[in-house]
This record gives structure tokens, C-alpha cells and sequence, in this order.
């Protein structure tokens, strides 16, 4: 019955599907999926190694005391994990979770995905002749994370952050840290997993809906190309680590609006939006997300002004 | 939801993984180097499911033991879609529609202007989609002139007329942008669009079709014979 059921459910979805748009779109989803789901699993395991190896006291060590200092610390460390920006979610998460200063944490969310040295060889790789490129990302995003990180600082509240995500998991020891590990990656991956189906839903659904023309015709005004390349940046939701070459194809367009696509696409776009909403909250998500993308457009134009001499 | 659904889940939605990396079905998704992650990724998340589930099922045998408070999840549910997706659509790879609603043309190559290397002897020589559009706009030697060419790639109807089209993927489908050849004769003209075809034949040279939608070289069909669908549909 149920078999029957599936055949026959399976024959209406295919014929429905038949629409162009929308295989183009569904195609677009999946791949979406597929392509961040691998690091979504790294960050959790990685959240559940921090909750159940790494004691609360001995972060507090290694972090300097100074929330400022901290920031920085947290921004520089962004440079080692080599993943996309949906792994450095939980990890953030987690990060809070065992006492870390909210500020540190969240430039560590913001640099990890960034300023990786996969994102860097990828970025010159699609630029090539253009070291000045790969300077300014680097630049651009990292400042991007440090001064959201200061900004937390001055003006953050911890009440934004939705309570599950401050809860502290009990210290344990020997067999039980297993059990800790498991279980902790478990909820993360559920917990996540659900919004980074929404976001990729949402990437799809945008990606196929928006105009090409946008793309040709800013060739000549360079602040509403600095504009529509951000907008597009959070509407399509590349993976960091592919979206310089996806850059290096807009060959109609100025460097500078490549940049700024560059700088907020790995900083906030519409899934790291979603997943962030799922895992620190909606209040949260709601501030945090607007004001890196303001403040990613304004590191990447000044970073693009500084290396790339100008708005070529 | 439950916990018992959300190990559920986890399962399909590990197996899903698998099943694509398995089956070849990743590569209308991703680009080769990913599969070891999908099976890596697959992998974890089935065994994630399952150690919950065994655990649950100990802790049950033993009524001592204290259940957490787990809060509800709605979102979860969310992981159904892509479950659905790999295993009842199966969405295939990316074809002319996305060639039609392309954003921005084709790159210059590295170091453009400059010499490309000689093309290797023989009557006919096969080449990637990409290769021949970047030799064709950009090699100042003119190496394809005169040149006998093989090309493979999906037939696209345009307002620029029939053409030859690849996609191209940096990472995964959401970062394609098409490579596209025009083809002159009438062989093509009549097959649907989407369909798997290899053409040889010779560049035209110096045309330019389509200032506005990147660079596309003219192509003059000497044969054309339909191929079936290549296992990786992309170009790199």
C-alpha cells in the first residue's frame, strides 16, 4: 500500500516538476543541501567535541581576559577551521555555551568562514594577476568580524540571545563524555539541520526569481553595483569557498562590487540568516544580521578603496 | 517532534547522502571532490541517529534510569524536503533553462591576451566546451583556426539561435554559469532542447554573438551525433 503510494506520489511530484523554473530551482535546493551539509556535520562535531573535551576553565585560559583582546584572539583563530559558514554556527553556539565571551565567539562566527586558508587559495585562484583581490577579502572580512565583535561589546545584550543557546551542559568525566558527545552533536545537527533546509529553500527560490538583467546593466554605476552585489550576496547563498569564482565570472562589473559580494556572502547571507535565527534566536538574528551587513559594505568598499586603488 | 522521529530522520536523511554518493547522482549537485565528504557526512549522520536509538532503547530495558527534557523542534521537520527531494524527484542536473536565465558571461581566462599552448595533432581534436570558448575569444594565435573539433554539450533554442552549452560549477549547482558555442547548420535546429549531443566541425572565426551575455564563438557543424547524458554533466 504504502509502495503504491510512494509510485504514485512519485509520478505527480515528476510531472509536477516539469516546469523548468522549478526543476532549475529543486536542482538549485538540493544542491545547496548537499553541498553544506558535509560542513554542518563538521561544526556539530566539532560543538560536541568542545561540549564534552574541552572544560569551560580551560577556554577561560587560553582566551585572553580582556573582552577586546578577546575579539581579536577570536578573529586571527578564524584562520584554522577550514570550513564553510555553516559548520562555525554551532561551533559559535557551543563556544557561548562554555562561558566564552558572546563577543569572541560571535567574530569567530563571523572570520571562520571567511578568512580560512581554503577560502584564500580559492579566491586567487579565480583571480589570477589580482593579488590585491585576495589582500582585501582577507582584510575586508576579517575586519568585518572584529568590528562586529567590538560592537557586541559596547551595544550587545545578552537577553537577544535565546536562553537554549547560553545553557552551560553539565562538566563530565570518562565514559559519559561518549555520551556527551553524541548526544550534544545529535541536537545540534536536528536543531540546525532544519534551518539550513530553510535558507537553501529560500536561496533556490530567489536564485531562480531574480532577473539576470540585474547583473548586466551595473557595469557603470558603481554605488548601486556596490548595492545589488551585497543584496545578491545574502540572496544566493554560495558556499564561501566558491563563490570568488562565481565573482570572477561577473566580468561586466567593477572589482569593487566583486569585493563587496565577496566580503557579506560569507558574513551573512539568507541560510546563515536562518540558521542563526534557529540557533541563537529570532530577536538575535534580527539585529546581528542587518548590522554585519552594513558594516561588511563599508570594510569591503574602504579595504577595496585601500588595495585595489579605487573603484575599478 | 519526537526524539524517536528525529533519529528517523537522521537516518533517511544520512541515507539520502549515501544513496547519492553511491549511486554517481551527486555529481548533477556537486563537483567530484566532494564525494568522500558526502560519504563521510552520510555516514556520521546515520550513526548518529542509530547510537541515539540503541541508547534509547537500553535506557527503556532500564526504567532507573532519569529522562531528559528534550524541548520540541518544529524545524526539524524541514529535513524531510531534501529527503524527498533525493529520493522521490531526483532533480536533474542543471540544463538550458539555466542557460536562458544565466547571470553574466564568460570569464577571460587566466593570463588573457596571452598564448595558449598548441593544440595536439589530429584530424579531429576533442575539446572541453570551456577550452574552445576561451581559445576562440582570447588566444591571439589563433590556434583553433582551420582546426577540425570535437564538442559535447546540451542543445539550447535561444533568440542567438541554436546553441551548444555546458555548465559550469565552481563548488555546487548554485554557483553554475553556462559556457555556450553557437552552432551554425541546420543539424541541431530540430532536436529538443537538452538534448545530449557531440559535434564536430570548426570555429568561425572572429564572430562574436552575443555581446551582452559573455563571449560566444560561432561553430560550424560538420557532424552531430546524439550521446547520452555524461555521468558528470559539469565542466570545471
Amino acid at each position: 500500500m504504502l509502495l503504491v503510494l510512494a509510485i504514485l506520489g512519485q509520478s505527480l511530484l515528476q510531472s509536477a516538476f516539469d516546469v523548468p523554473a522549478l526543476r532549475t530551482g529543486a536542482t538549485v535546493f538540493v544542491a545547496v543541501c548537499v553541498q553544506a551539509l558535509p560542513f554542518l556535520v563538521l561544526g556539530v562535531l566539532l560543538s560536541g567535541a568542545i561540549a564534552a573535551f574541552v572544560p569551560a576553565r580551560v577556554l577561560r585560559r587560553v582566551l585572553p581576559r580582556s573582552e577586546s583582546a578577546a575579539v581579536g584572539v577570536a578573529g586571527l583563530s578564524g584562520v584554522v577551521l577550514a570550513g564553510c559558514e555553516c559548520a562555525s554556527v554551532p561551533v559559535a553556539r557551543r563556544l557561548i555555551g562554555q562561558g566564552v565571551a558572546p563577543a569572541a565567539a560571535l567574530t569567530f562566527l563571523l572570520a571562520a568562514p571567511a578568512v580560512n586558508p581554503v577560502v584564500i587559495v580559492s579566491t586567487a585562484v579565480a583571480f589570477p594577476g589580482e593579488p590585491g583581490m585576495v589582500l582585501a577579502r582577507f582584510v575586508a572580512s576579517l575586519a568585518t568580524a572584529m568590528v562586529m565583535g567590538w560592537l557586541w561589546i559596547r551595544w550587545g545584550k545578552l537577553e537577544w540571545i535565546a536562553e537554549q543557546a547560553l545553557r552551560r551542559l553539565p562538566e563530565v568525566e570518562g565514559r559519559d563524555r561518549w555520551r556527551v558527545f553524541t548526544e550534544t552533536a545529535r541536537a545540534d545537527l536536528v536543531d540546525a539541520g532544519g534551518f539550513l533546509v530553510l535558507g537553501a529553500l529560500v536561496s533556490a527560490a530567489l536564485g531562480v526569481l531574480v532577473p539576470g538583467e540585474w547583473f548586466g546593466a551595473l557595469a557603470d554605476q558603481i554605488v548601486l553595483g556596490i548595492l545589488v552585489m551585497a543584496v545578491l550576496a545574502v540572496v544566493l547563498s554560495l558556499c564561501s569557498e566558491a563563490d570568488a569564482f562565481v565573482a570572477a565570472s561577473l566580468s561586466a562589473l567593477p572589482l569593487l562590487p566583486r569585493l563587496v559580494f565577496l566580503v557579506v556572502g560569507p558574513a551573512v547571507d539568507a541560510k546563515l540568516f536562518a540558521l542563526q535565527a534557529g540557533t541563537f534566536g529570532r530577536s538575535f538574528a534580527l539585529r546581528f544580521a542587518p548590522a554585519t551587513f552594513v558594516v561588511a559594505i563599508c570594510c569591503a568598499v574602504v579595504a577595496g578603496l585601500l588595495f585595489l586603488g579605487g573603484a575599478r | 517532534m519526537r526524539r524517536e522521529t528525529q533519529n528517523v530522520l537522521l537516518l533517511l536523511l544520512g541515507g539520502a547522502l549515501l544513496k547519492i554518493a553511491v549511486t554517481g547522482d551527486y555529481l548533477r549537485y556537486v563537483k567530484p571532490a566532494h564525494r568522500p565528504w558526502l560519504l563521510a557526512a552520510g555516514a556520521v549522520i546515520v550513526l548518529l541517529g542509530a547510537v541515539a536509538m540503541i541508547r534509547d532503547i537500553r535506557a527503556a530495558r532500564q526504567p532507573t534510569t532519569v529522562h531528559e527534557h528534550h524541548h520540541p523542534a518544529r524545524s526539524a521537520w524541514l529535513l524531510m524536503v531534501p529527503v524527498l527531494a533525493v529520493f522521490l524527484v531526483a532533480p536533474p542536473a542543471l540544463g538550458s533553462d539555466s542557460v536562458t536565465r544565466a547571470r553574466g558571461g564568460t570569464a577571460a581566462p587566466a593570463g588573457s591576451g596571452t598564448s595558449f599552448p598548441p593544440l595536439p595533432p589530429g584530424a579531429v581534436v576533442a575539446l572541453r566546451l570551456t577550452d574552445f570558448v576561451s581559445r576562440a575569444g582570447w588566444d591571439e594565435a589563433g590556434s583553433l583556426n582551420g582546426r577540425t573539433v570535437s564538442l559535447t554539450g546540451f542543445l539550447v533554442h535561444s533568440e542567438q539561435g541554436t546553441l551548444l552549452a555546458r555548465m559550469v560549477i565552481g563548488c555546487c549547482a548554485a554557483d553554475g554559469f553556462p559556457v555556450r558555442v553557437q552552432l551554425r547548420g541546420e543539424q541541431a535546429d530540430g532536436l529538443p532542447a537538452d538534448t545530449w549531443v557531440e559535434v564536430t566541425g570548426q570555429v568561425v572565426p572572429d564572430v562574436n554573438t552575443a555581446a551582452s551575455g559573455g563571449y560566444t564563438p560561432a561553430f560550424t557543424v560538420r557532424t552531430l551525433r546524439q550521446v547520452p547524458e555524461p555521468p558528470d554533466p559539469y565542466e570545471y
